[in-house]
């Protein structure tokens, strides 16, 4: 129950406590924030680490900090839920001291484990500012709170404890951001958003070996701990000119000498060993990707550099998804009479019907022509690959082939084709690769191709659409799709 | 049947040469493989009859060649159920460098050796490598670097040394192995090891498994055919033998098809004068005829395969003028690989009859160059070898890629091995010589299924161990048949007791690395 007396006269009458131990009280709270806010200046972070024990006690801070932000978010909804239940209300006096006292804690255990494992930076500075001042409020409120609750001053506390909500969450996120780095929460976020958003904004990436293979790299194995938020060693990993400016025991890349390259003994050195980098359990590096940054600082370590002697780099193509064709195994036998009768093979992709069929007529080569590809048209649904190469088929054929609309592969190379209705092939959804050499088609008629989407390979040597060749080597001609 | 002697009555008498065996078991010998498997199964001291009665219906085989039109045996394919998956290459060209080409000299960069100019090679690097009987005796292996200088080329900037400056045209096109490795230290053993998985003969060759396997893609053409190139005299030419290409325990008719470097390609192929298509074609069906009635009575396979042969050769009288008439061939063609394409049996010329072998379906050509063994002299020797062989391969990687054949013709470049950084016999400025090295030796690849412009696995600072990523013989032949789309596990023949194949009984793996 609590009992509203009549408020005294004056607010400093009030509000200042009136017997001696509240004065000590008082006293001590301020000495105490003097010495939380002297703090940064009396244990400077100079990005260096120190005792060892500090970093074991600091470890825990990742482990107690959790506890005064369940504490201080809990005090305010007691106090709320209070004015209803008010033995609530009691409650929340005892989790305002708890919250204190871990709040203490953790930032004691967080300016050992800053000052112990060499972090520095502006968002360690950020986030232990947020945790003093967070430690403080939790004071200054526990002291208002007395009078508060015997309604002698009715608005310091609740606007002290409003104040700590943002306070924490940002003091919060700071952490955050350093723990996991600064694109932790937006990684993932749907594109539609981003692009709403300032966090789509990704890095300046020129087309530069540092930038497309090195950079990557450090950012999503060192920046986390050498970044502006957080400067381990006072190294920054985060671009091309603070990598290369190097830490506070010198530079870490030597231009040229992997060797002698303190970032790369760092990250070759035994896992288990002290010095080993990623530190903290995190993954180490992999092979590949200790074998580009060796292979990048061998080759001088350039920030404009666009491709590396001997390393090349593999970019994946995504796969088409093939349309697997249906079982042909019932027509086997038609398909040896075809071939009797015909003079052309139809030979399996390989042991597994879903892989198709090959058409291969180089046995009948010159007889084989529109009318004879005609009669295969029974099996198109199962022919994944068509070569007519040096066959009679002519553009009367295109009637025929677009009907094969499973051909991932067409050869019609020397063939009587002219390409005037190349473009009937356009419902080849699947068709990959076009073989049109020595031909007689024209640029015009292979322009009525680019709608075709998965079309990535068009052969036209020896054709009048054929790019004229530089005199020093006769380019391949193999088109990429759009 | 003849008639014994002193017995009237022909038809009872059993002969123990010249059996009556009943109609069905001779149905059987025409299905097994060969008659020595036959009696391997049978044992051989029971006669003929006996065997008949005892194992009638157990000698259904396996087995299945050519059928008797003569077809090269496509069936051997459809019931092997090859390839296992999706080929990525559909046929291949392996030009083999025998003798062994100079990894340190060519694509195997090694910029620290020159300050060690005549130093020894330390023996914990040499270790305990056996050495041939031609440098065990040297007191000193005195480092030799290499003679030429290197340049970086492409846009991956592989180093290529100065004698190939055509392959250094192309080093974004083809993957690069520096460390296959083998180990026979002998042309024979080690070559041998290369092309059948085994340094002892009677193995079939990769071509030959391949034409089991995967069946012909053309019936006027061989599945399988070797071109040899003409010896240069200033070259140390090691003998290659028909050995290389021969078919070992499968049957005769998947043995590699030589064309000869000089004169007509294949040997007796025109028909003398007189004799026209048709008169070859009676005769052709009298001598099959007479075949078929031996095989019959014999039930040796090898018949089969010999009528295989026969028709093969009465098509190729057809397809070989029209393979070798390089008369419709463009300016372009001889602009790229140069005028000694147009000597038969030159380098250049099998490189672009391989070219042509490929879009006529053929599965697996093989080019031999003789001459990479170098003892001595090997600064005087390499450059000519090389000038014959640079441009040619250059040529024939950019033909087919413009050509659109690059993305299902796989092309293999090897010698047997490498050969030692350490010179062998008299070590100059100008001049030495370099014993065969096992341990490492550079080879690439490229085409259907190889990831192309990169560089794969690492030897030490001198050229000797593989340090990183090493390719057994064993590997390097497993890769090849996954390109095209073989299991090297699943491709067998079961003989003298034990599923043989290609990469034999030693484990072998696919080289991820190398795979697009």
């Amino acid at each position: 129950m609590i009992i509203r007396q009549r408020p005294p006269t004056s607010f400093l009458e009030r509000f200042l406590p009136k017997s001696t131990i509240a004065r000590i009280e008082w006293v001590a709270a301020i000495a105490l924030s003097s010495l939380l806010i002297l703090l940064p200046w009396l244990l400077k972070l100079d990005g260096r680490p120190h005792a060892d024990w500090q970093q074991f006690l600091g470890r825990f801070h990742p482990l107690t900090v959790h506890l005064p932000i369940g504490f201080l978010l809990l005090v305010p909804l007691l106090e709320i839920v209070g004015a209803f239940r008010p033995a609530l209300r009691e409650a929340a006096a005892l989790v305002l001291g708890l919250a204190f006292a871990s709040c203490l804690l953790a930032v004691t255990l967080g300016v050992l484990l800053a000052y112990g494992g060499g972090d520095a930076g502006p968002g360690v500075t950020r986030h232990m500012a947020g945790g003093i001042a967070l430690t403080i409020g939790a004071l200054l409120c526990l002291l208002a709170r007395p009078s508060w609750s015997i309604g002698s001053v009715s608005y310091i506390y609740p606007t002290l404890l409003t104040g700590m909500i943002p306070l924490l969450l940002w003091t919060t996120h700071q952490g955050g951001l350093l723990s996991h780095g600064s694109n932790y929460l937006t990684a993932y976020m749907p594109a539609s958003l981003k692009r709403f958003t300032a966090f789509g904004i990704a890095k300046q990436s020129s087309g530069s070996f540092y930038a497309k293979q090195i950079d990557p790299i450090l950012d999503s194995n060192c920046v986390e701990c050498h970044g502006e938020e957080k400067t381990k060693g006072g190294l920054r990993m985060d671009s091309f000119d603070q990598l290369m400016k190097g830490g506070k025991d010198g530079p870490v890349i030597v231009a040229g000498d992997p060797d002698r390259s303190v970032l790369l003994q760092r990250v070759t050195l035994p896992p288990d060993h002290k010095h080993f980098m990623p530190a903290e359990g995190k993954p180490p590096l992999r092979p590949e990707e200790i074998a580009l940054i060796k292979a990048w600082i061998q080759q001088g370590a350039s920030p404009s550099a666009t491709t590396l002697a001997g390393v090349s780099i593999h970019e994946d193509r995504p796969e088409l998804p093939l349309r697997p064709v249906g079982d042909y195994s019932a027509l086997m036998p038609e398909i040896r009479q075809m071939e009797q009768s015909q003079g052309a093979k139809l030979i399996p992709l390989s042991a597994k019907p879903e892989d198709g069929l090959v058409l291969y007529t180089v046995d009948a080569s010159s007889s084989f022509d529109d009318a004879r590809l005609a009669q295969f048209l029974k099996f198109a649904p199962y022919i994944v690959e068509a070569e007519l190469g040096r066959t009679a088929v002519t553009n009367a054929s295109f009637d025929t082939l677009k009907q094969f609309t499973h051909l991932r592969a067409l050869h019609l190379e020397e063939t009587h084709i002219t390409g005037d209705e190349l473009a009937k092939l356009a419902p080849l959804s699947q068709l990959t690769y076009l073989n049109l050499s020595g031909t007689q088609v024209t640029s015009k008629a292979v322009s009525s191709l680019s709608a075709m989407k998965n079309l990535r390979h068009v052969y036209l040597y020896n054709t009048p659409a054929q790019p004229a060749t530089t005199t020093r080597q006769a380019e391949p001609v193999a088109r990429k799709a759009q | 049947m003849k008639q014994h002697p002193l017995c009237t009555d022909t038809e009872q008498m059993p002969d123990a040469l010249n059996p009556a065996v009943p109609a069905e078991i001779k149905r059987d010998w025409l299905t097994l493989q060969t008659r020595r498997h036959f009696l391997g199964r049978s044992g051989k001291v029971l006669g003929w009859a006996a065997i008949a009665s005892l194992l009638g219906g157990r000698l259904h085989g396996d087995a299945y060649g050519a059928d008797t039109n003569g077809r090269p045996g496509a069936g051997a394919a459809d019931q092997l159920k090859l390839p296992h998956f999706a080929p990525h290459a559909k046929r291949a060209i392996y030009l083999f460098m025998s003798g062994g080409p100079s990894q340190v000299d060519l694509l195997d960069y090694k910029p620290n050796l020159a300050a060690l100019y005549d130093k020894d090679i330390p023996d914990s690097v040499r270790g305990a490598q056996q050495l041939t009987g031609m440098t065990a005796g040297q007191a000193r292996f005195p480092i030799a670097p290499s003679h030429w200088g290197f340049k970086r080329y492409g846009e991956t900037g592989t180093w290529v040394s100065d004698l190939l400056p055509n392959t250094g045209r192309i080093v974004d096109d083809i993957a690069i192995i520096k460390s296959t490795n083998t180990e026979a230290i002998n042309h024979e053993p080690a070559i041998m090891l290369m092309n059948t998985g085994n340094m002892n003969a009677g193995k079939p060759c990769m071509g030959s498994w391949l034409a089991y396997g995967l069946g012909s893609m053309n019936d006027n053409l061989p599945t399988f055919m070797v071109l040899q190139s003409k010896l240069n005299t200033k070259e140390n030419n090691q003998p290659v033998s028909s050995r290389l290409w021969s078919s070992g325990f499968l049957s005769s008719e998947y043995a590699g098809v030589g064309l000869r470097s000089v004169g007509d390609p294949v040997l007796f192929l025109t028909d003398p004068k007189g004799v026209d298509r048709e008169v070859r074609r009676k005769m052709l069906d009298a001598v099959n005829e007479i075949n078929r009635q031996t095989a019959e009575e014999l039930g040796d396979p090898e018949t089969n395969s010999r009528i295989a042969q026969y028709e093969m050769a009465y098509r190729m009288q057809i397809s070989v003028p029209e393979l070798t008439d390089l008369s419709n061939e463009p300016k372009s063609t001889w602009d790229l690989y140069g005028p000694e394409a147009k000597e038969p049996g030159a380098f250049a010329y099998n490189c672009l009859m391989a070219r042509r072998m490929a879009e006529r379906g053929v599965r697996f050509t093989q080019v031999y160059k003789r001459g990479w063994d170098m003892h001595d002299n090997l600064t005087g020797i390499l450059p000519i070898i090389c000038g014959e062989t640079d441009r040619a391969c250059y040529a024939l990687i950019t033909d087919l890629k413009q050509r659109g054949l690059l993305d299902d013709t796989l092309v293999i470049w090897a010698g047997e091995f490498g050969r030692t950084v350490y010179s062998q016999g008299g070590l100059s400025p100008e001049n030495y010589g370099r014993d065969h090295h096992p341990r490492c030796f550079t080879t690439w690849m490229t085409g259907g299924g190889i990831r192309t412009g990169i560089t794969y696995g690492e030897t030490d600072e001198y050229s000797y161990n593989v340090v990183k990523d090493p390719v057994t013989v064993r590997d390097f032949n497993a890769t090849i048949l996954h390109c095209l789309g073989i299991d090297h596990n699943k491709l067998t023949y079961n003989f003298q007791g034990l599923d043989q194949k290609l990469t034999g009984p030693v484990p072998a793996s696919v080289v991820k690395g190398l795979l697009a």
